[in-house]
């Protein structure tokens, strides 16, 4: 069984945002909701700063604290390490929420369902569909899932994650510099094993012993 | 602009700068929204109600005072209880949270309220409920009550603020004070004079814990790291600067000192010992709010 994971090129990354927008048109993501973002920021100060670019995502921790906290088993890290959420056994109490480091889960209530991208004049009929195509359930917790569905119906047809774009999470696709790498964290032969060796990938706030699946370069 | 793009606008751009952004999220110490702001707030009655019920119901078994401990059982259970399942997404499926005890603190915390509610009740309708082996389980039972709410919140290592040492003890304090007042209270009212002057000296003691407890925490967090120190530094500076003066520097500290000393030595009075109590019970609530609101997570980058 893999163990999926992804690799964030930050030297490459020109923050263009097609990820934050890729996954949601992917997830039809409600307004104000992201599963991707780009961080911008700055270290040290003038004439030595410099700017600081990281896309952030759902880390898929190994030793995941939301799933730690999850009273109800309704997190939970699947075979492949994907870290899911069982929409029938969520509570809505947020414990997972409150406990991620990296505060990339969104909590799905009313107020979010009905946002409007265009406020005041109804929902559009993309954001119709999209309620009926991929339906997010009310009072519970919802986050990146690496695009679990792509990557299920691809290896059914027999494409490799990572390598085909069918089985690939939407924000590696759509990436225009190849910035994300997709693979198998088991498999020591892959890419994206040898980017984390060779460009020694760092894991993000590593001090919360969480293991991170998402690792940058740069 | 419309209202519903004005909500839609304050939502994702609140004028407090951190908003639901993609970019500049997480890059400065955030603070934390989902345990205080909008339904958050019933988690804040919820453990606070939790927390002074189980207090009283620990306070009367020393007192052997069983109008004590059918009236703690009932707020822990009754308010706690239904506030808590008004905060939750999906209150129908509360019963799923018995599942994962071995991780969930949450989850830790309902089998202790299940089993304090099964034992309390039988505590209440047995004639010779005050026995010893019955108040040593109830005991414990309404030491973790009390520290449940504290001690979920204690376990997310996220959250500088939260995951320190004192905050448990402060929270048992807290809780064993406020119960304690509440049932001095509740002596006053019947009239009991003898018992509640003798309880003066425990006011006294649990006072002076309470507030170096609080002392501790604020001196402790400050030393723990940057996001900590952005914690307490939002009590002092930030928006909820009244809160903390107000709520923690008046009604936590500065009025039941104030009616303490007045009652120094046993010398009780029903009404000041009814201004105390609201007095301690406004604070706590501001203790426990602050503590919730200020709490921020580390930048991400």
């Amino acid at each position: 069984m893999p163990r999926w994971g992804m690799v964030i090129d930050v030297k490459r990354c020109i923050a263009c945002w097609g990820c934050t927008i890729a996954c949601k048109e992917e997830h039809f993501l409600p307004p104000g909701v992201f599963f991707n973002r780009v961080l911008i920021g700055e270290s040290g100060k003038f004439p030595t700063s410099s700017k600081l670019i990281y896309p952030i995502l759902c880390n898929h921790c190994s030793d995941a604290a939301c799933v730690e906290a999850c009273p109800t088993g309704a997190t939970y890290v699947r075979e492949d390490g994907i870290v899911a959420i069982d929409d029938e056994k969520c509570v809505g109490c947020r414990a997972c929420m409150v406990s991620c480091p990296y505060q990339q889960r969104t909590y799905y209530d009313e107020k979010v369902k009905d946002r409007e991208y265009f406020p005041g004049q109804g929902k559009t009929e993309m954001e119709i569909i999209g309620e009926k195509l991929y339906p997010f359930k009310l009072g519970t917790v919802i986050k990146c899932n690496f695009c679990t569905e792509r990557l299920e119906d691809g290896m059914k047809k027999g494409l490799t994650p990572g390598k085909d774009e069918d089985a690939t999470p939407a924000c590696v696709n759509i990436c225009p510099v190849n910035a994300r790498v997709f693979g198998d964290l088991d498999d020591p032969n892959s890419e994206i094993n040898r980017l984390i060796m060779e460009k020694k990938g760092k894991q993000l706030r590593k001090e919360f012993g969480t293991e991170p699946a998402v690792y940058y370069i740069d | 602009m419309n209202d519903k793009h004005q909500d839609l606008v304050e939502t994702m751009f609140p004028s407090d700068g951190s908003g639901i952004k993609p970019y500049e999220w997480m890059i400065s110490p955030t603070r934390q929204r989902q345990w205080i702001d909008d339904k958050g707030i019933f988690l804040w009655l919820a453990f606070f109600f939790s927390e002074i019920g189980a207090g009283l119901y620990f306070m009367s078994l020393f007192y052997s005072f069983r109008p004590g401990i059918v009236l703690g059982w009932l707020i822990t259970l009754v308010l706690g209880g239904v506030i808590h399942m008004l905060y939750l997404g999906n209150p129908k499926r509360a019963w799923r949270m018995i599942m994962k005890p071995n991780t969930s603190e949450l989850s830790r915390g309902i089998w202790i309220i299940g089993v304090f509610a099964l034992l309390g009740f039988l505590q209440i309708i047995t004639p010779g409920g005050f026995n010893m082996v019955f108040n040593f389980i109830m005991g414990i039972l309404c030491l973790l009550i009390i520290s449940h709410g504290f001690a979920t919140m204690n376990v997310i290592r996220a959250l500088p603020a939260w995951n320190s040492t004192i905050v448990l003890p402060l929270s048992i304090i807290s809780g064993i004070w406020v119960g304690h007042q509440l049932l001095q209270f509740m002596f006053a009212l019947s009239g009991n004079a003898l018992v509640v002057s003798g309880m003066e000296v425990w006011a006294a003691t649990f006072f002076l814990i309470y507030f170096l407890c609080i002392l501790l925490y604020a001196w402790g967090t400050w030393h723990t790291s940057g996001a900590a120190k952005a914690s307490i530094l939002k009590m002092l500076e930030g928006d909820l600067k009244r809160i903390t003066y107000i709520g923690v520097g008046v009604l936590a500290i500065l009025v039941p000192l104030v009616f303490t000393l007045i009652m120094w030595g046993g010398d009780t009075n029903g009404f000041l010992i009814f201004l105390r109590l609201a007095s301690v019970c406004a604070g706590d609530l501001a203790i426990r709010y602050l503590i919730m609101k200020s709490a921020v997570y580390n930048p991400l980058i």
